[in-house]
């Protein structure tokens, strides 16, 4: 079991977590009875080659999908016996996403956009709106909060798609490829500014990467193959 | 032939597949198309049927003849015979007289009796006895001449009355019933086809006695001597005696026709309705495809597929849909036939001649003319969206990320063409209908739809951007998040709304349309056909009351209901320049004092005088567009034996069906010109208490009692129900037709809406990655049909008040020659809007269903 910060309660604790897909009539493994324990306020770096399981991981802590076996706790919440509407509900106030196509909605403003999942939650309006304009005064994106997604850059996308992720204070930012469709400069930008709200809020942070870009920021790093997780040693 | 089979290749690999990997979509589309495609061609084809069945009918009638000496509004009389016989020109004649005749004491309806000489018509018309007949030795001309009442029966119809060769049967008419004995059946073909096969044939001298038309026939149809010149026609026509006319044979047939084909045409026009609807459907289907696989098609444009060739592969896939849809429409179409068959006959029958279409014709024209109509709409639909794919630029092959919509550009450019269309509808309506037929006003229809739907786009993303921010408030984040899609949406998502603006705006109009057309055609039921009791001579209707009341019965009529007013009638079937019109002469006083006209044109108070005293005629709204003649002018006309001049004093409306009408005071007629005797008759009781039903029908049956069965009554009660009744009746077609249309309207939602669904699954994945609930989720698509609906019905409703005005105003007039009082059933719109709109948002469900059919933990296996 990869554990650290023994003292603290885990934010991240799994046990023999499996996660087996059904394709075209046979069973293959996203994820193999993984066990794995994360503190609060970490930033733990996940890596692995394609199909390794990443994706899966994330989804099972993103509440976005089930485990077919083994324990799933995220920051006190029992996933794998939750109905949807409790996936929901930790959706809003427990997780933040970020994904590597932004996947900001095309026919919202930059501003609306990251007021989404407040709006969702039914967080009061106005209070949301002040820290959605805090975040994206933060992150420069104060001139382009008006703007649609199709008229800003790659970097500009991401860092509004952090601001959506940040919103509604969530205890856990997960990031899947967040630079993957950036270039090295808005790379770095988006992995420091993953590594300053870990810094600044206290939140722990996962990103799931290919790159080495956060891997001297990261507290930890583990390395997923073949559905199976290891711990490299961290450098940081 | 190489590039072909390299084409159908691809066409089947990148197009085929597709549409088979997403049956559902793909079998709506069908499914639509193939509805509009069905009613479409069954209605043109149940036309066609009565249409044929009508002109064989003629033809069969009119045999040879090259032309017809008529009497117009009374019989020739005999004596022109000699003239016509010894004429250079003429090589041969013959005298005709039909009529319709009832069998006496049988439920079978009426059937047609044409009265020849035998010998005389046989270079004429073609008729054959059945072989037994011949074989027992007899001449059938010969005895036909020869034995007083027999006649010769159609075989369907012998089979029909239970007789048979050596049988009697007892026929009724005018003047009573009398028995006839049946000399043999007619083989099918020639005369025996006539009506539907519902025909008989006597001798000339018999049909006289029975009808009492001694010393006149209908018409006699003339064959010249070859190499007839022009002048010596015309020099035979100033031999006739001046009252006599000469005419082509075809008149009465074109004519028949010419009112045929306005209905068809309407009709025909109404059911493309469906086949338009649909085509929204193929747009959708096309376009999504066409949007969803543009990195496919930026991948086929990298590997080296030309723009063309991506343009021929989604025209070719608009075309396969209608191929398919076209192909499920025959099987729709047989089931949908033989009831429009029967309906659209009767609705002719009852409305403008009498047909009996025996067996449907499958004209080759007609299936191709579907054939082509479903198709080309089909490649229309798709013209669009494969364009837009042959802009699909190869180096976004390259691109990782989605591609935005920039709906909000177009929409907003697509306004002015809009407006124009829509503007253009106004020179189009009052441009004069081409060949009779209103191309113009039809033109504007297509417009009228064409602008209103290029304007959904604007209108949604109006409505969208207006409403979301409130919408928030009151009814939540998925009302919002739905607005704003809508706001930002391209010009797909506003094709489903164009489908149910069109399919609204027809169900609007028609029910404005039928609406004030049952209006007035109440007030007209209510104050020209107004009286108590209605008597005519007996079959005087079916007979279009040629054979007037014989004077005995008169006399007898006239001292028979002291306390009733009495109006008599004389009606006269003429043709003003080829126009079919009923002169109607009747005792206006005494009709004005109960009755009185739907004015036009002129003013009653100063006109009505001047009827009375016979100083002028009224023509009818019909008469006066179809002729041009209007107050002021003057109406030139041969009846019987006077040449009657009548200046025209107003226009007033009436709604016969089968030509214009000409009102006339019956006492100064007989006055100026000729007895006209009375064709009919009715009777308006002076004490109109609340027993007047019961003193109807002591009058019906004192003159029952007096005459027993020589005249057909009705109480005016009974005639004004049974009119309004027809009308319903006719526009049973039009009630389903548009039912059609709004099925396919709501599959055009269901389409539009499920794939929206399946496009944006990534966007709806996100919305549950960032916290929506299902439900928030499934109430955004519930709240975009609300929109789409909205639109839809407003929309629809704008274009249906319109469109109204353009039925009413415009093809009404030019089809048929008629307006209507324009009356606005509120209530009927007021129930059947929010039905309609809550149909559509059934159509909805399914859409709704299928929200996060896909886990939207996708969105991080998806690159």
């Amino acid at each position: 079991m990869m554990e650290t910060g023994a003292r603290r309660d885990p934010l991240i604790l799994t046990r023999n977590l499996t996660r087996i897909y059904t394709v075209g009539g046979s069973s293959v493994a996203g994820i193999n009875a993984v066990d794995l324990v994360i503190a609060p306020a970490e930033l733990v770096v996940l890596k692995g080659n394609s199909g390794s399981g990443k994706s899966t991981l994330l989804s099972l802590l993103a509440g976005l999908d089930r485990p077919t076996s083994g324990d799933l706790l995220v920051a006190g919440h029992d996933l794998g016996n939750r109905r949807a509407t409790d996936l929901t509900d930790f959706r809003r106030n427990v997780v933040g996403m970020v994904f590597q196509s932004f996947n900001l909605l095309p026919t919202l403003t930059v501003l609306e956009n990251v007021l989404l999942p407040a709006l969702l939650a039914a967080r009061p309006a106005e209070p949301a709106r002040r820290k959605a304009e805090e975040l994206l005064d933060w992150l420069g994106l104060k001139s382009r909060r008006e703007h649609f997604p199709a008229q800003l850059s790659g970097g500009e996308m991401q860092r509004t798609a952090i601001a959506r992720a940040l919103i509604n204070d969530p205890a856990l930012i997960l990031a899947d490829e967040p630079t993957g469709n950036l270039d090295s400069r808005n790379g770095r930008l988006v992995m420091d500014l993953l590594a300053e709200l870990n810094r600044r809020s206290g939140c722990t942070v996962l990103i799931a990467t290919h790159s080495d870009l956060a891997d001297a920021l990261a507290t930890r790093r583990l390395f997923l193959s073949d559905g199976a997780l290891r711990e490299d040693a961290c450098d940081a | 032939m190489r590039r072909l089979n390299f084409f159908v290749r691809v066409f089947v690999w990148f197009s085929v597949r597709n549409l088979t990997r997403h049956p559902g979509r793909a079998l709506i589309v069908v499914l639509g198309i193939a509805l509009g495609a069905a009613v479409f061609t069954s209605v043109r084809i149940s036309v066609h049927a009565s249409l044929d069945a009508f002109n064989r009918s003629m033809a069969h009638v009119a045999g040879a003849a090259e032309q017809v000496a008529v009497q117009p509004g009374g019989y020739v009389s005999e004596t022109a015979i000699p003239i016509l016989a010894h004429h250079p020109a003429v090589s041969r004649f013959s005298p005709v007289l039909t009529t319709y005749v009832r069998p006496a004491r049988s439920p079978a309806d009426a059937f047609f009796l044409i009265g020849i000489d035998p010998i005389l018509d046989r270079a004429f018309r073609q008729w054959q006895l059945d072989q037994g007949y011949g074989a027992r030795g007899q001449i059938p001309w010969a005895d036909l001449i020869a034995e007083p009442y027999t006649l010769i029966l159609s075989q369907p119809l012998a089979a029909e009355l239970g007789v048979a060769a050596g049988g009697r049967v007892e026929l009724d008419h005018n003047r009573g019933t009398h028995a006839f004995r049946v000399l043999a059946t007619l083989n099918p073909g020639g005369l025996a086809l006539v009506e539907g096969g519902r025909v008989a044939i006597t001798d000339i001298a018999t049909y006289q006695e029975f009808t009492g038309l001694l010393g006149g026939v209908d018409r006699i149809d003339l064959i010249f001597r070859p190499n007839t010149t022009a002048q010596q026609i015309d020099h035979l026509a100033s031999a006739l005696p001046e009252s006599l006319e000469m005419n082509p044979p075809s008149a009465a047939r074109d004519s028949g026709n010419a009112m045929i084909r306005a209905y068809q045409l309407n009709l025909s026009v109404l059911s493309f309705i469906s086949l338009f609807v649909g085509m929204f459907l193929v747009y959708s289907l096309v376009a999504l495809n066409a949007a969803a696989r543009r990195r496919e098609l930026a991948v086929m444009r990298a590997l080296g597929a030309s723009p063309g060739m991506l343009f021929r592969l989604f025209l070719a896939e608009g075309a396969l849909l209608g191929l398919a849809g076209w192909l499920v429409a025959i099987p729709l179409s047989g089931l949908m036939v033989n009831y429009l068959v029967r309906v659209v006959s009767r609705t002719i029958s009852t409305l403008f001649v009498r047909v009996q279409p025996e067996s449907l014709a499958l004209s080759a024209w007609e299936v191709l003319f579907s054939f082509g109509a479903t198709l080309f709409v089909s490649v229309m639909a798709a013209y669009q969206p494969a364009r837009a794919a042959m802009g699909v630029a190869p180096k976004e092959a390259m691109e990782i990320g989605q591609r935005m919509p920039q709906g909000r550009y177009t929409a907003r450019r697509l306004v002015l063409p809009a407006m124009g269309c829509i503007a253009a509808c106004a020179p189009l309506s009052l441009m004069r209908g081409i060949a009779g037929i209103p191309i113009p006003g039809y033109l504007a229809i297509l417009l009228l739809f064409v602008g209103f739907s290029l304007l959904a786009p604007w209108m949604l993303q109006g409505l969208g951007r207006l409403l979301a921010p409130g919408l928030r408030r009151v009814a939540g984040i998925p009302a919002y998040l739905a607005g704003c899609y809508l706001r930002s949406s391209g010009t797909r998502i506003s094709v489903s709304v164009g489908a149910l603006i069109t399919a609204v705006a027809l169900f609007a109009s028609l029910v404005i349309m039928i609406h004030s057309f049952r209006r007035t055609v109440e007030l007209w039921v209510a104050q020209t056909v107004s009286g108590d009791l209605f008597v005519t001579t007996k079959m005087g209707e079916i007979n279009r009351y040629r054979f007037p009341i014989p004077e005995e019965i008169v006399a007898g009529l006239q001292r028979l209901a002291p306390e009733a007013d009495v109006v008599e009638s004389r009606r006269y079937q003429l043709r003003y320049e080829g126009f079919p019109y009923e002169l109607e002469v009747l005792g206006m006083r005494t009709f004005l004092r109960h009755g009185g006209f739907v004015w036009l044109k002129g003013d009653p108070e100063t006109i009505l005088p001047r009827l009375e005293r016979g100083d002028g005629a009224l023509v009818s709204e019909v008469f006066s567009n179809r002729t041009g003649l209007t107050v002021g002018d003057r109406l030139h006309a041969q009846i019987e034996y006077s040449r009657v001049v009548l200046p025209v004093l107003g226009v007033v409306r009436d709604y016969r069906t089968d030509g214009g009408i000409v009102f006339y005071s019956w006492h100064r007629f007989r006055e100026l010109f000729h007895d006209p005797g009375w064709s009919g008759v009715r009777f308006y009781f002076q004490n109109r208490g609340p027993d007047v039903d019961d003193q109807v029908v002591r009058l019906r049956n004192e003159i029952a009692q007096r005459y027993g069965d020589r005249l057909d009554m009705v109480s005016g009660k009974a005639l004004r129900q049974s009119i309004l009744e027809i009308f319903d009746e006719t526009f049973a077609v039009t009630t389903i037709l548009l039912f059609i249309a709004l099925v396919v309207a709501a599959l055009g939602i269901t389409t539009t809406l499920s794939i929206l669904v399946l496009e944006r699954t990534r966007q709806l994945n996100t919305i549950a990655a960032v916290g929506g609930s299902e439900a928030q989720i499934r109430g955004i698509i519930l709240w975009e049909a609300a929109y789409l609906v909205t639109v839809g019905e407003i929309a629809g409703l704008v274009c249906g008040f319109v469109l109204s005005y353009l039925l009413v105003y415009v093809i009404n007039r030019q089809s048929f020659g008629w307006t209507f009082l324009y009356t606005v059933d509120w209530g009927a719109l007021a129930y059947s809007l929010p039905l309609i709109g809550l149909t559509a948002l059934g159509a909805a469900i399914p859409a709704v269903r299928s929200v996060l059919r896909q886990p939207p933990a996708t969105l991080l296996r998806e690159r």
